[in-house]
C-alpha cells in the first residue's frame, strides 16, 4: 500500500485503545489511527458529521462490541447496511468470547472475530496481526 | 394441658361433628366418648346443607356418622370434605351394616366403622383415627418441608452457580488491564526504575496473572452443564482417543505407556466426557513417580452402572487427602512443585456428578493412583463394547 493505511478504532475502554495504538504506533509503516469512544461518534465519523466533517474515510474499522449507547453490533449492522460504507473490512475487536457474539457478528457482515487476550504478549500479537494482515496480504478496495 | 370444666380431669378436648337423625343416639355417643375421657363438644346435625354449612364454620377433630339417615347419603361427607380441602376422620357409627357395605365404605375413605350394639368399641376408634390422623399431618408438614428445603437448596446453588459465573466473568475485564499494564510497565521500565522497583512489578505481574488464570479455572468450572450438555450415545474409545492427540506432546515428552482397555459406549455429552478423561490422564502424568509413567485405561459393567478406572504408577495421594482433592481450589503441592490451581478434579467431581455417577480415587503415597468414576449404563450401551480395540497410529504412545 503506497499511501499511509488508515484506522477507525472503536472502543470505550481507554486502556485498550491506548494499547492498541502502542502497538500499531511501533509498526515499520504506522497506520494514522482515529479514535472514537461509541458507536454514534463512530457513525458520525463514517458520515462526516458534526465534529467530523474533516475526518477521512478509513481502509479498515477496528470495532468493539460492548460500547456504551449505540453498540458494536448496531454499528456493524449500520456499516454492512449502508451502500456507501459497506465494503469497509471491519475487525471485530473484543472482551467477549460468546458463541452467540461470534455467529452473530459473521451473520451481519463482519470481516473478522478476534477476542481480545488477557495476556499482554498475545494481546500485541493479536493487533500486530490484524494490521499484518488488513494492510501487507489482504487487498483492500480502493 | 388444659383441664376440662366438667371433671377436672385432664381430658382431651375433642370438637365432634355428630351426623345423627336419631338424639337419643347422639346423647349415647356423646356420653360414650365422655366416659371414655374425652372433653366433648359436638354438634349434631342431619341433613347435607347443614353438615356443608357446619364444616365451613367450625374445625372438628372427628366425624361421626350414622350410616343410614333419612335426608342424607352420609357418604356424600366425603365428598364435601374434598371440596373443602378438610381432612377429618369420619367413622361411620350405625345400626346395621353388612360387612360388604362396610369395607366398601371404608374403601371410598371412611376410617372405621362401629355398630351401634357394640359402642364400647367407640372410643377405641376414635382414638385411633385422631393417632392415625395427626401422624398423617405430621408427615405431610415434614414432607412440605422437607420440599421447600430442597427447593430453597436447589435456588441458593443456583444462584451461587450464576454468581461464581458472573463474578469470573465480570472481575476479568478489569484483571485483563491490571495485568496488561503491569506486564507493559515491566517490559518499557525494567532496569529503569531500582531493583526494588523491578521486584514490585513482577510480584504485581504474577498475582496478576495468576489471578487471571483462576478466574478462568473458576469460569471453566461454572460453565459446565450451564450451555445446556446434550447427552447422547459415544463411544468412550474415541472420546479416549481425542485425549489421547490432545496430549500427544505430553504422552511422547515423558514416554508415557497408555494401556487401553475396549470402552463401552454411554450416555453422556462427548466435550465433557473428553475433558474428564483428559483431566484424569493428564493428573496422571503429572503426577507421575521416578518411574516411567504407565497409565491403564478400563472400564466394567456392575450391575446397572459402568465403573472407569484410570490407573497409573505416579505419586499416589495419602488416605487422608482422597476426598479433598475433588474440591475446587484445593491443591496438595506448591505451584513450583506442581503448576495448577486445583480446578481439575473439581471439574471431573462436577461432570461425574451430573451425569448421576460417582468419583473416588484409590491410592498409596507412593504407589501410585486408581481413579474411578461411575456413569449409569444408559440403554445405548447394550453390547456396544467393542470386541477388538485398535489402538490408531496418532494415540499409540511410545511404550
Amino acid at each position: 500500500m503506497n499511501s499511509v493505511p488508515k484506522i477507525l478504532l472503536v472502543d470505550d475502554n481507554p486502556a485498550d485503545a491506548n494499547l492498541t495504538c502502542e502497538v500499531l504506533a511501533t509498526s515499520e509503516h504506522p497506520a494514522q489511527v482515529s479514535t472514537v469512544q461509541d458507536g454514534e461518534q463512530a457513525m458520525m465519523f463514517l458520515h462526516r458529521v458534526g465534529q467530523f466533517t474533516e475526518a477521512s474515510r478509513p481502509d479498515l474499522i477496528i470495532l468493539d462490541l460492548n460500547l456504551p449507547g449505540k453498540d458494536g453490533r448496531t454499528v456493524l449492522a449500520e456499516v454492512k447496511a449502508d451502500p456507501k460504507l459497506n465494503e469497509l473490512p471491519v475487525v471485530i475487536f473484543t472482551t467477549s468470547h460468546s458463541p452467540r457474539d461470534i455467529a452473530r457478528c459473521y451473520e451481519l457482515g463482519a470481516n473478522s472475530y478476534v477476542s481480545k487476550p488477557g495476556n499482554l504478549g498475545q494481546f500485541f500479537s493479536a493487533v500486530r496481526s490484524i494490521e499484518n494482515f488488513w494492510f501487507h496480504f489482504a487487498s483492500l478496495p480502493n | 394441658m388444659t383441664a376440662s370444666p366438667n371433671n377436672g380431669n385432664n381430658n382431651q378436648r375433642m370438637h365432634v361433628l355428630l351426623i345423627e337423625d336419631a338424639p337419643s343416639d347422639a346423647e349415647i355417643e356423646v356420653a360414650e366418648l365422655r366416659r371414655g375421657g374425652f372433653d366433648v363438644t359436638a354438634d349434631v346435625v342431619d341433613t347435607g346443607d347443614q353438615v356443608r354449612a357446619h364444616l365451613g364454620k367450625n374445625s372438628y377433630d372427628v366425624i361421626l356418622a350414622d350410616y343410614s339417615l333419612p335426608n342424607f347419603r352420609c357418604m356424600d361427607t366425603l365428598d364435601i370434605l374434598r371440596e373443602k380441602n378438610q381432612t377429618i376422620p369420619m367413622i361411620l357409627v350405625t345400626g346395621a351394616l353388612n360387612s360388604e357395605t362396610a369395607v366398601e365404605c371404608v374403601k371410598q375413605g371412611a376410617v372405621d366403622y362401629v355398630l351401634k350394639d357394640n359402642l364400647g368399641r367407640l372410643v377405641q376408634c376414635v382414638r385411633r383415627a385422631l393417632e392415625d390422623t395427626r401422624l398423617r399431618k405430621e408427615r405431610t408438614r415434614a414432607q412440605e418441608q422437607l420440599a421447600l428445603k430442597v427447593d430453597e437448596l436447589a435456588r441458593s446453588n443456583c444462584d451461587l452457580e450464576q454468581f461464581a459465573y458472573v463474578a469470573s466473568h465480570d472481575l476479568q475485564e478489569p484483571l485483563r488491564m491490571v495485568a496488561a499494564y503491569t506486564q507493559l510497565l515491566s517490559e518499557r521500565y525494567r532496569g529503569k526504575l531500582d531493583s526494588a522497583a523491578d521486584r514490585y512489578i513482577a510480584y504485581a505481574v504474577e498475582g496478576a496473572t495468576r489471578m487471571q488464570a483462576l478466574l478462568e479455572d473458576l469460569l471453566a468450572f461454572s460453565r459446565i452443564g450451564r450451555n445446556g450438555v446434550t447427552p447422547a450415545p459415544t463411544d468412550v474409545n474415541t472420546a479416549v482417543e481425542e485425549v489421547l492427540r490432545n496430549l500427544a506432546f505430553t504422552l511422547k515428552e515423558h514416554s508415557v505407556t497408555i494401556i487401553c482397555n475396549p470402552l463401552p459406549t454411554i450416555l453422556a455429552d462427548r466435550f465433557q466426557l473428553v475433558q474428564l478423561f483428559q483431566n484424569l490422564i493428564g493428573n496422571a502424568i503429572k503426577f507421575r513417580g521416578k518411574a516411567t509413567p504407565s497409565i491403564a485405561i478400563s472400564a466394567d459393567k456392575l450391575g446397572e452402572e459402568w465403573v472407569f478406572s484410570i490407573v497409573d504408577n505416579g505419586i499416589g495421594i495419602a488416605a487422608e487427602h482422597k476426598e479433598f482433592i475433588f474440591k475446587i481450589f484445593q491443591r496438595l503441592h506448591t505451584r513450583a512443585e506442581y503448576p495448577g490451581n486445583g480446578v481439575g478434579l473439581a471439574i471431573c467431581k462436577k461432570i461425574v456428578e451430573q451425569n448421576g455417577g460417582r468419583i473416588w480415587v484409590d491410592s498409596e503415597l507412593g504407589r501410585g493412583s486408581n481413579f474411578r468414576f461411575t456413569f449409569p449404563a444408559a440403554s445405548a450401551d447394550r453390547a456396544s463394547k467393542k470386541e477388538e480395540y485398535e489402538l490408531s497410529p496418532q494415540n499409540l504412545v511410545s511404550r
